[in-house]
């Protein structure tokens, strides 16, 4: 059995009226035989039956006034079922219109405040820069706390800066030399092909109390003379390689600031003793922090001298452009097999990094050759 | 007190203004001895009169053109247009004149004039009988422009916005003209026209819309809410002028704001609301904003309507990523 409710009739009207019935209970209807006529505000309108078949039931009388969707007949069909797809296409059909919907929405529309009177500003608000909130978040930094710089109490980067220090004590935001360091690293371990090569001297014939800094200069510097590519600058960019016949060398001194590469300029005109007064007074600067910029310019090969504080060998790190760096560690005494016989001797530990896109294996290894048999020399 | 449909409280509220003001006029095609194509102008023509309920040739140009007249010489006339589809004839008439009436005469001459147009989709009705362009409306000078979402706010703001000395465009929403149901007192008393109305308190998100949107936004505030997200949920009702000072007063609280409406993205109201949070209270977000819209496309034919109109899972999805996405 089917039912049929009163449609819409095309002219987005609520309700219409019956005018009459053309059928009764018990009736056979075929489909589309006209069932009633009603009448709209703006036009009387003939129903046809949707389907065939027995009318089972009919609702509403002559006269009143029915609303769209309200029940109008049951049909008990005798005839072929209507498929799905005939009855979705009724449901989907489109009027001129519109069909505006008689389904009541369950949600209540018409609970309001006006305005919203009942949104104090909370005691607690936080106006944040975007960028501030993002950093506070990155630092487990709780805004609650953080009390704004800016206008009106405005949290700025600032602001979540010194809030970390305070939070989360021991944390600090890096400056000046340590700050550098963390580009400069980052850079070269991300481009370099480092490889490194470890060499020890053997140091039988140094006096005692001989000056390291001053050795392991002169041996950077023969060694580059014998051995220049190793002294040289690289850009892979431009595929470009500057080999350079004066050597500077970057020296790594550690401070409580951070770390700071001096740069000993031709240090091939050096001295030995200029050497030493060069070292003093550049260390002196760094603790006082009156060294220049251009101090710390075109090194074309670096030395950290790490061995002076603890470290035997070490994987140091080029920076470039440079292609090289030489680290020395810390000399050690070490048990050595010469004619059959043990022997004990002192040694310096050699640890050289090279990009190996700018130099060969063979040019570092003739480079460490030499320099280590220069270290080896007696003192003078 | 019975409950009435959205559509009812519009007529109930014509009904308490041509009986307390005899300057209220009410035109349009087919509001007088028809009632109106959706019902809304019913009974009107029967109490006050022929001189009063003026059924128009179908010539929506007329029906502005006259509405300014009338409006200026000291009538409050309310103007019907079957669709918003309808106005655009009547552009000339409402934009160059109607909302530069006051500016022109320097003060002299004031429009007070109502257009009433149902707008939006969702009914199964043709492109033209479907679309939502207030923000045309919106970005001409002059205008304000009001959509109700609930009866009792459309009999208040109808009756505020034929006591306007401005001309109001106060679109109707008639997917839901019958849909919603509540109880109106008929009390004659106006509701604000600068004002939004919150509809629901929430402290994680700002949730604004208007119009018919406003039913499935409360539908997904719901859904949200049993997933532990609460969604204040405001109707912006007076789309211009803007009430962003209760919109801000509530993203202090939430921090994030999400706007709905079912209109095209594009320089969609959206974009202005966006844009002043952006200017006034950026530093109060702790979230991008987002918004939920129609498509940058004509309304499509019935068919594909659903795919177009905003259904509540966009809102609940929307919402979910605000919240998620930005702990």
């Amino acid at each position: 059995m089917k039912t049929f409710n009163l449609p819409d009739l095309g002219e987005g009207l609520a309700e219409s009226e019956i005018v009459k019935w053309h059928i009764s209970v018990g009736d056979m209807v075929k489909l589309d035989q006209v069932v009633l006529t009603v009448e709209t505000a703006k036009a009387t309108v003939d129903v046809p039956a949707p389907y065939g078949g027995r009318i089972v039931s009919r609702h509403g009388e002559e006269g009143d006034v029915i609303n769209i969707g309200a029940l109008l007949l049951e049909i008990d069909e005798t005839g072929a079922e209507q498929t799905a797809s005939e009855q979705k296409q009724t449901a989907d059909a489109a009027t001129v219109v519109g069909n505006v919907s008689q389904h009541a929405h369950s949600v209540n529309v018409d609970d309001f405040w006006i305005g919203g009177e009942h949104n104090p500003s909370p005691d607690n608000l936080i106006t944040a820069l975007p960028s501030a909130r993002l950093l506070a978040k990155k630092l487990g930094v709780d805004l609650d706390l953080v009390k704004g710089s800016g206008p009106d109490g405005l949290i700025v980067d600032a602001d979540i800066y010194d809030e970390a220090g305070k939070q989360r004590p021991g944390t600090e935001v890096l400056k000046g030399a340590r700050r550098t360091m963390v580009s400069t690293m980052a850079e070269s371990h991300h481009n370099v092909a480092a490889v490194t090569i470890t060499e020890e001297a053997v140091l039988e014939g140094w006096k005692q109390g001989e000056d390291i800094s001053i050795r392991l200069v002169q041996a950077i510097v023969h060694a580059c003379q014998e051995e220049p590519a190793m002294n040289a600058w690289f850009d892979a960019e431009t595929m470009t390689r500057c080999v350079h016949s004066t050597v500077n060398i970057g020296i790594a001194v550690d401070s409580r600031h951070g770390l700071y590469v001096p740069v000993l300029r031709h240090a091939d005109e050096y001295e030995p003793q200029e050497v030493r007064r060069w070292l003093d007074q550049t260390v002196q600067g760094i603790r006082e922090r009156k060294i220049g910029r251009e101090q710390l310019q075109h090194a074309t090969i670096t030395l950290s001298n790490f061995g002076a504080i603890a470290g035997i060998y070490a994987t140091p790190v080029v920076t470039p452009p440079q292609v090289a760096i030489v680290g020395a560690g810390r000399i050690i005494e070490k048990v050595v097999i010469r004619d059959g016989q043990a022997v004990a001797v002192k040694a310096m530990p050699l640890s050289i990094t090279f990009d190996h896109r700018a130099c060969t294996g063979g040019e570092a290894a003739r480079f460490t050759k030499v320099l280590a048999e220069h270290l080896r020399k007696p003192s003078v | 007190m019975t409950e009435l449909t959205l559509v009812e409280a519009v007529n109930l509220a014509l009904h308490h203004e041509m009986e307390h003001d005899p300057n209220v006029i009410v035109l349009g095609e087919d509001v007088g001895d028809n009632g109106g194509v959706f019902r809304a102008t019913v009974g009107l023509k029967q109490k006050y009169g022929l001189k009063r309920v003026i059924d128009t040739p179908l010539a929506e140009a007329l029906i502005g053109g006259v509405t300014v007249g009338m409006a200026t010489q000291g009538l409050r006339p309310v103007a019907e247009f079957q669709f918003q589809g309808f106005v655009f004839p009547a552009l000339e008439h409402l934009m160059c004149h109607a909302a530069r009436m006051r500016n022109r005469t320097r003060g002299r001459l004031t429009c007070p004039a109502v257009f009433r147009a149902p707008f939006g989709g969702g009914i199964h009705a043709p492109e033209h009988h479907s679309e939502s362009v207030e923000a045309l409306f919106a970005h001409t000078a002059g205008f304000k422009i009001v959509i109700p979402s609930s009866p009792q706010r459309a009999y208040g703001l109808l009756l505020a916005a034929i006591r306007s000395n401005d001309p109001v465009m106060f679109f109707e929403p008639k997917r839901i003209y019958r849909t919603v149901k509540s109880e109106v007192v008929d009390n004659g008393e106006a509701l604000p026209l600068d004002t939004c109305f919150t509809l629901r308190k929430g402290r994680d998100i700002t949730l604004v819309t208007w119009g018919a949107c406003v039913v499935e936004s409360l539908q997904a505030a719901q859904t949200l809410s049993n997933q532990g997200i609460e969604v204040e949920v405001i109707d912006l009702a007076s789309i211009k002028p803007m009430d962003t000072t209760t919109i801000f007063r509530s993203l202090e609280k939430t921090g994030r704001l999400l706007v709905v409406h079912e209109a095209s993205k594009t320089c969609g109201v959206g974009s202005e609301l966006l844009a002043r949070t952006a200017e006034h209270a950026m530093c109060l977000l702790k979230a991008p904003p987002k918004r939920v819209t129609g498509m940058d496309t004509i309304m499509p034919y019935y068919r594909n309507e659903d795919y177009y109109m905003i259904q509540e899972e966009d809102i609940v999805i929307a919402a979910r990523e605000l919240v998620e996405d930005w702990k």
